[in-house]
């Protein structure tokens, strides 16, 4: 049961027997993040990549200040 | 506007690295908060930012390759020789548990009782769940490579149905170990008959669900018409650790549950 051979693998138009699926936006992304703006690709998406890279740094950088408090803390002894 | 004239990736400068770094060592140092005194506040901050760094880092690898076109031939192979190794890495992590099994069960000490499995010991049947447990694997084994032969033949369908039967089985495994696990009458504090089984065992079942997750992200690429038939490195570098998973299980069900009882 071989189904033809597909020769523009990359670009897939809308067919109508595509009930289940997704439209195929890859292109779309291609022109995105291939414009020539000197953005790097973490932040290039958009508004939400600079939203997750704030947060995951934030939780990174607050962290490590809270964990050298904590190893601290542990560090001395307390009374029973 | 400048054009490289080479086939190598010269990457964007990216913060993951350091983020992954520093999430290891909220990690690390929120397991030690977490044992020593209870507190859980710095291990959930570890897992949250390590789950973020591997969810913008793979996303950023996704972008530079099928967006950007940075994954050339020369940077394929690149990319297959790191996927290779860090398998054998893995097999050298595994054979460390499987060496420790071998050195207690080969030669067992009096603490034991003088035989394998030791006094007091009910070994699980290897007939029972971890025989269905064999065959879910391999019949995982068997649809994986029916996926990676429809996606080599653009047969979107057959592809897409064939690597959901997988992720199932996967699923089903892990499901299948849990009750397993709930079902033992030793625990990993029974000597080193239940350390060496819960370590060797349960490190598996941890990359069973890693694997799943891996597979199941193929999934959702394949979905949004990612792979084409001759370029899939992201589904076949999932396939062989899924693979690699399902060898472990073998030596494991032959070692451990088999010869082991």
């Amino acid at each position: 049961m071989l189904a033809p051979r597909v020769s523009q693998a990359l670009i897939r138009s809308f067919s109508s027997t595509a009930r289940n699926r997704l439209k195929n936006r890859v292109p779309e992304k291609q022109k995105l993040f291939q414009e020539d703006n000197g953005i790097p690709v973490y932040l290039k998406g958009g508004v939400v990549d600079h939203i997750l890279y704030r947060v995951t740094m934030g939780l990174c950088l607050g962290g490590t200040a809270y964990g050298v408090y904590c190893l601290a803390w542990a560090s001395f002894p307390r009374n029973k | 506007m400048t054009h490289q004239t080479h086939p190598y990736h010269m990457v964007n400068p990216s913060p993951w690295p350091l983020t992954g770094a520093l999430s290891a060592f909220l990690l690390t140092s929120g397991l030690i908060m977490w044992f020593h005194f209870y507190l859980t506040l710095l291990l959930t901050a570890g897992l949250l930012a390590s789950m973020a760094t591997m969810f913008q880092w793979w996303r950023d690898v996704v972008r530079e390759s099928t967006y950007q076109g940075h994954h050339t031939p020369p940077v394929q192979k690149g990319l297959r020789y790191g996927m290779i190794l860090f398998i054998i890495s893995e097999v050298f992590f595994f054979a460390g548990f499987f060496w420790a099994f071998y050195h207690s069960s080969l030669a067992p000490t009096p603490q034991t009782g003088g035989h394998w499995p030791p006094t007091g010991i009910l070994p699980l049947d290897p007939m029972e769940v971890p025989l269905l447990n064999t065959a879910v694997l391999l019949a995982s084994g068997v649809t994986i490579t029916w996926t990676h032969h429809s996606l080599m033949e653009a047969n979107q369908k057959e592809s897409t149905q064939a690597l959901a039967m997988t992720i199932a089985l996967g699923i089903y495994f892990t499901l299948l170990q849990m009750s397993e696990y709930s079902e033992t009458p030793f625990t990993i504090s029974d000597g080193i008959y239940g350390s060496t089984f819960f370590m060797a065992t349960g490190f598996h079942g941890l990359h069973v669900i890693i694997g799943t997750t891996f597979l199941t992200m193929c999934y959702i690429r394949q979905q949004l018409h990612h792979f084409t038939p001759n370029h899939h490195f992201g589904f076949e570098a999932a396939a062989w650790y899924w693979h690699f998973v399902d060898v472990v299980w073998l030596f494991l069900y032959i070692s451990i549950y088999w010869w082991g009882s």
